[in-house]
């Protein structure tokens, strides 16, 4: 009997070590990761859900994301109205370069850092190798895909308009 | 007795060793990548560098786009290998500074140390004293980009070994 329980909570334990570094993938509910905004208030990722998410790990170094920071504008602009959330995560090390970008970049979504490099627990939970690095969930807070082309965004917003 | 003898034989051995080759001790090695796209926006690299065995933590600096590599205690690997490394993750070397030990008495321009298997060439060094640590940037192809060694070929002609593609010669400048 004793054994039995023993067995129980050794597969228990193994199993929440393998949830709790388990990369997400297709299908995988949007992680729950609390990170400081540009406001020092947190944030939980999954207090998004109920909405089309946008994740987008980028860094002010990273040329590309930069550039494409100004689609993400533009997008912004014209969908958060339709229950569309863009969340920036920025890698960035220094938080003053972080938030310089965000003023200069005109961003007004959602900015959260985690101030690790690639080292950073949701660039790893993510599975972020390369910078720019996007991926959408649906309003479930499923992922649906990762480094969608704008056009898969903007269906997906109509689809869960409300 | 016949333990002695050995333990004799063994230092002479050694003697022998240490007097054919130059000893040279790299703490560490700072590497600029190039590539068509944004070098630091990839992880690639840094897990490449990662994975050798004698390293033993990678420092990133964004700014610079450098990577430093710091090699285990008493363990490191020649210039060669760091550079296969950033190839495989899809990159190339732009820059690659040594800073490194030498363990001989003068450097002098024109000056070859033989290390292991490797010859270290020094072009261009006003005579210095080789003892104390400092930061050599290699001048090889593929350590440099591919218009600097165009013009390194140039201004080097007068060092014969340079024009010799031989990637265990290497060519170093003082900085």
């Amino acid at each position: 009997m004793f054994k039995i329980k023993n067995t129980g909570v050794a597969f228990l334990m193994i199993f929440s070590f393998s949830l709790a570094s388990a990369q997400i993938k297709l299908g995988s509910q949007l992680p729950n990761i609390q990170l400081q905004n540009d406001r020092n208030t947190t944030i939980k990722l999954n207090s998004f859900k109920g909405k089309t998410v946008l994740v987008d790990f980028w860094a002010s170094w990273c040329g590309p994301c930069r550039s494409a920071n100004k689609k993400l504008v533009k997008m912004y602009d014209q969908y958060k109205g339709q229950n569309f959330e863009i969340v920036g995560i920025s890698i960035d090390t220094d938080k003053t370069k972080w938030l310089k970008a965000i003023e200069k970049d005109k961003m007004k979504h959602t900015q959260l850092t985690d101030p690790k490099g690639f080292d950073a627990k949701s660039a790893i939970t993510f599975g972020v190798d390369a910078l720019p690095a996007t991926y959408l969930f649906d309003a479930s807070g499923k992922l649906i895909a990762i480094n969608p082309t704008e056009a898969q965004i903007i269906t997906q917003i109509k689809k869960n308009k409300k | 007795m016949k333990n002695t003898a050995i333990k004799h034989l063994s230092l002479k051995l050694l003697v022998l060793l240490a007097g054919l080759t130059t000893q040279a001790q790299t703490s560490k090695v700072e590497i600029q990548a190039t590539g068509l796209t944004c070098s630091m926006c990839s992880n690639a690299i840094s897990k490449q560098l990662k994975s050798l065995t004698e390293v033993d933590s990678i420092g990133t600096d964004l700014n610079t786009n450098t990577f430093t590599v710091y090699f285990k205690k008493d363990e490191e690997v020649e210039p060669k290998v760091l550079k296969n490394a950033v190839e495989k993750a899809g990159f190339f070397v732009g820059s690659m500074v040594l800073t490194t030990l030498f363990d001989a008495q003068e450097i002098e321009d024109n000056t070859v140390i033989k290390v292991g298997g490797n010859t270290y060439t020094f072009i261009d060094i006003k005579n210095q004293k080789a003892d104390k640590v400092t930061k050599y940037r290699l001048l090889d192809k593929g350590y440099v980009t591919q218009k600097e060694y165009k013009k390194l070929l140039k201004s080097y002609s007068k060092y014969p070994s340079y024009t010799v593609e031989n990637e265990n010669n290497y060519h170093l400048k003082a900085l």
